[in-house]
């Protein structure tokens, strides 16, 4: 009897032990991010096409300077690397995450407080394996995993543009993460599982454009570490590549090209004009951390290689989400039932000028609310979020909307929220004063 | 240059296309009547019709404008109902220091334009968006009843 249970106990204890590496080993073992092009990737040095790292052509003559401005400017290193109103490139920008709050570092040639003493070697070491001078690591906040996909000569020129920026003395704040999160030699083991530190293998039986694309989205861009989810070890689950994900309290959407849930019904004019000026007609307006992508990213970059990105991001595969097909337009007079006092007083008072009872917006098209994906997520975080903190992409005159956090009280953001979403959206959000505390504090 | 027809009358504007119609009408076009408060839609102190409808022209680029026609406060008059809409607030003695007043005259006229006998439901929906530091919003709301039974 006694072995019996014994024998339970160890063939229960295997199959645990089995299921638990298989759900490691899949959470390790997943598809690369371009996997799904399929084809036969190649080394870069030994592929023939045009090359799809560097500068486009059209900047191929172009002073150095300039050249290392544009690679930096398509890793969008400024966003995370600049704190609210502060110097650029500078650091000290929080990034409160689950496990406590991170501060980005000085990336300024000052020779103290910045990276003034590094070699190449050492910038490389960082950028593509999350590894300090000191040796110790960096967390995949810094998306490395992305970065390691970029070409050697890359990495250096942003490496030139940094050292040509005036130095900033501005010390490097340390983070306050709890143990074991404190920990950072554990990101070691964590590389060694989700880093593959390999350079970008371009696809040959894809177009060149397709390949530059892939670069600048996967490599540069890094989209995905917003916009796909992650798994329990933090890593980007590549089997749901662009299904979604979270930045900062706000909700990375479904950019796959799934038609209802993701980007598969924009045209390919659309994708464009919402890249490179953070808006196209019914689809809304850039904002929060996408905002920053545009303003600081995306809008600098030429008219063919957001032509890349589009036809890059169009081949990527479906991943089903639970959004709901957009509403059409509400009425015209605000006569719909919804019982909602509180938040129609505010919308008739503060969005109604610019937004339209209709929702099809009254002075300008980016203040159209019919059919954009915000008002039509019913967890209405967004929508939630634009109004506590106003949106608009920084380019100039591009229409700005105001943040209304400090003229209202938790329960009235929820309040007009809700009604925004019940009237214009295909569901109404339920949003408590809670939540609207809770997303105050993510950003 | 872009072409625009404002109170019936065509002008050239040479101002970029992207530049607020509320610039245009008053420093290109000198047509001063209409008011700047906030410049983000917040105020309706900027409100012209476009096209008969109340817009913010403090948020409308003037290059967007196109064919349609603009009024200001400076030909409304010459509708009924601005005309109607004008005098109910001289009979009522509406205006205080009278400096959001465009506005509300050009909400009132639009509102009574698509709605001629309107609640104060519809009041509000129409109105909430004109703020009055004076505090004449009893007699605003008098007014447009004035105006609809005139
Ligand atoms: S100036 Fe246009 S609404 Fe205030
Ligand atoms: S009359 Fe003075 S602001 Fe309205």
């Amino acid at each position: 009897m006694k072995r019996k249970t014994l024998l339970t106990l160890v063939a229960l204890v295997a199959v645990a032990g089995v299921a638990v590496l298989g759900v490691v080993g899949r959470m390790v073992l997943q598809p690369g991010p371009y996997a799904f092009a399929g084809g036969r990737p190649v080394a870069l040095s030994a592929y023939r096409g045009p090359s799809p790292t560097g500068v486009p052509a059209e900047l191929a003559l172009a002073d150095t300077v300039t050249r290392g401005a544009y690679v930096a400017s398509m890793a969008d290193c400024q966003a995370c690397h600049t704190a609210p109103g502060g110097q650029p490139f500078a650091g000290g920008r929080a990034f409160v995450l689950p496990f406590g709050t991170i501060y980005t570092p000085n990336l300024t040639p000052d020779p103290e407080t910045g990276i003034g003493n590094w070699t190449d070697a050492q910038f490389l070491n960082a950028v593509h394996r999350g590894i300090a001078p000191d040796g110790s690591r960096y967390y995949p906040a810094f998306p490395y995993p992305s970065y390691t996909l970029l070409s050697d000569e890359d990495v250096l020129a942003i490496k030139a543009h940094l050292f040509t920026l005036k130095p900033v003395k501005q010390a490097n704040k340390p983070n306050n993460f709890g143990f074991p999160y404190n920990q950072r030699w554990l990101m070691a083991i964590w590389s060694v599982l989700f880093n593959p530190n390999e350079r970008f293998r371009p696809v040959p039986e894809r177009s060149p454009e397709w390949n530059r694309g892939a670069y600048l989205v996967e490599a540069a861009g890094h989209c995905g570490e917003c916009h796909t989810p992650r798994n329990l070890m933090q890593a980007l689950d590549q089997r749901r590549k662009f299904g979604g994900g979270v930045a900062e309290g706000w909700t990375a959407y479904n950019i796959s090209s799934d038609t209802v849930s993701g980007v598969g019904d924009w045209s390919a004019a659309d994708l464009a004009a919402y890249l490179s000026t953070g808006h196209a007609r019914g689809r809304g307006v850039a904002s929060g951390p996408m905002a920053e992508a545009v303003e600081l990213s995306l809008s600098r970059l030429t008219k063919s290689d957001i032509g890349a990105i589009v036809t890059y991001l169009r081949s990527v595969p479906a991943v089903k989400g639970d959004l709901p097909v957009p509403a059409g337009p509400a009425p015209s007079t605000p006569q719909t039932v919804i019982d909602n006092p509180v938040g129609k007083r505010i919308f008739e008072g503060n969005c109604a000028s610019c937004h339209a009872w209709t929702g099809a917006g009254a002075a300008r098209e980016e203040a159209q609310l019919t059919g954009v994906r915000t008002v039509n997520d019913p967890s209405g975080a967004n929508a939630a979020l634009m109004i506590l903190h106003g949106s608009g992409a920084g380019t100039p005159y591009r229409p700005a909307m105001p943040g209304f956090g400090k003229a209202y009280s938790n329960d009235e953001i929820a309040a007009v929220t809700n009604y925004v979403t019940a009237r214009f959206g295909a569901r109404a959000s339920k949003l408590t004063a809670g939540d609207i505390g809770r997303l105050r504090d993510a950003n | 240059m872009t072409a625009i027809t404002v109170n019936g009358k065509i002008y050239e504007v040479a101002s970029e296309a992207r530049t607020p119609l509320l610039w245009v009408l008053r420093d290109e076009l000198g047509l001063t009547g209409t008011k700047f408060g906030c410049g983000i839609a917040q105020c309706g102190v900027c409100t012209v019709h476009v096209d008969g409808v109340a817009v913010r022209s403090c948020q409308m680029p003037v290059g967007t404008v196109g064919q349609r026609a603009v009024t200001t406060i400076e030909g409304v008059g010459s509708t009924t109902v601005g005309a109607r809409v004008q005098k109910a607030w001289l009979d009522l003695e509406v205006v205080q220091c009278g400096y959001c007043q465009p506005g509300q005259i050009m909400a009132a006229a639009a509102l009574l334009a698509a709605n001629p006998d309107p609640d104060d439901n519809a009041i509000d929906a129409a109105m909430s968006g004109n703020l009055c530091r004076c505090g004449t919003y009893v007699r605003i709301r008098e007014g447009i009843k004035h105006a609809a039974r005139s």
